[in-house]
């Protein structure tokens, strides 16, 4: 019913045209239909109208979902960006105090080790004075007991050295002295 | 072999009864030996065994061994034995002998007593001193 309409209403415009004035000679000269035209516009319209309603407004919506998106996209990274920089300075943070306490426990350790060290060098100081004191208290008393030994054994052989040349000098006048000496032992 | 205390008190009686004047009568103890034998008792090896061992010492006390390295004269002899009758009293039987391992000088013992003037004894001090 309204494309009749319209039709009409371009069939009386087009018949106006035709009486006018130049507009309407160029228009007849060019080709152009007034009824035709409208129509098309009119045409256009609707599906300028139809593309709008069901193509470009979901489109429309859809971008501004689609930004919508992206925005809350970009903000999470940086609410991300930020947390992970409020995260990478309390690993710092962590990282630094780790750091000193590792510090002072190998401080400590040294400290340990150190006092470890002085006290078993002392101790094998002490243990080893102590070895260096039996070490010469033995080789003194091997010394002692050797000098004895020899003196036993020097001994010895002057014993035996005199025995075995007293009993050749010995005349019998000295044998009668000594016999004489026992005697008077025994008479006192 | 046990020798109790009665045993060793009788066998010093029948020792004393064998003494006359301090010396040891040789046949007393034989027939005190021939006496216990003959009364057969159970003790009697033990009152012997202690008998015995008093009459050994009683000897080897009233015995003086004189050993020199070189023999001795006569005269030093007679000296030695009246020096240990005087020391000793009477019944002391002396024995003479040469030990030539004396070297010089002379040794004299009687019981446990020892009289030693050797050379022998004098290196012997000599080597215990070192």
């Amino acid at each position: 019913m309204i494309m009749n309409v319209l039709l009409l209403l371009m069939t009386q415009v087009t018949t106006q045209a035709v009486d006018s004035g130049p507009v309407e000679r160029i228009a007849t000269t060019f080709g152009v239909s007034w009824p035709q035209l409208l129509a098309q516009v009119a045409s256009f319209c609707i599906v300028c109208i139809i593309l709008y309603r069901f193509a470009y407004r979901p489109v429309l919506k859809m971008l501004d979902v689609r930004r919508q998106q992206i925005a809350q996209g970009l903000a999470n990274a940086e609410q991300i960006k930020a947390e992970l920089a409020k995260t990478e300075a309390q690993r710092q943070e962590v990282m630094a105090r780790a750091n000193a306490q590792a510090d002072k426990l190998i401080e400590e350790a040294r400290a340990a080790a150190a006092r470890v060290r002085q006290q078993e060098t002392a101790k094998a100081i002490a243990a080893a004075e102590q070895i260096m004191i039996k070490g010469r208290e033995a080789a003194a008393q091997e010394h002692d007991h050797m000098l004895a030994e020899l003196k036993r054994e020097v001994g010895r052989l002057v014993v035996q050295a005199t025995a075995t040349v007293t009993g050749k000098i010995l005349t019998p006048e000295d044998q009668r002295r000594l016999a004489e000496e026992t005697a008077k032992q025994v008479a006192e | 072999m046990k020798i109790n205390k009665q045993a060793k008190r009788e066998a010093k009686q029948l020792f004393r009864f064998c003494l006359v004047n301090g010396l040891l009568d040789e046949n007393r103890v034989r027939n005190v030996v021939q006496h216990l034998v003959a009364t057969g008792r159970r003790d009697c090896p033990a009152i012997l065994a202690h008998f015995r061992r008093l009459v050994r010492l009683e000897i080897v006390r009233r015995t003086a061994t004189v050993e020199s390295a070189a023999p001795l004269p006569p005269d030093l002899r007679a000296s030695i034995e009246a020096g240990l009758k005087r020391r000793y009293g009477p019944g002391l039987s002396t024995a003479f002998a040469q030990r030539p391992a004396l070297i010089g000088g002379m040794r004299i013992q009687v019981g446990s007593d020892v009289f030693d003037g050797s050379v022998r004894a004098g290196l012997e001090a000599l080597e215990k001193s070192f």
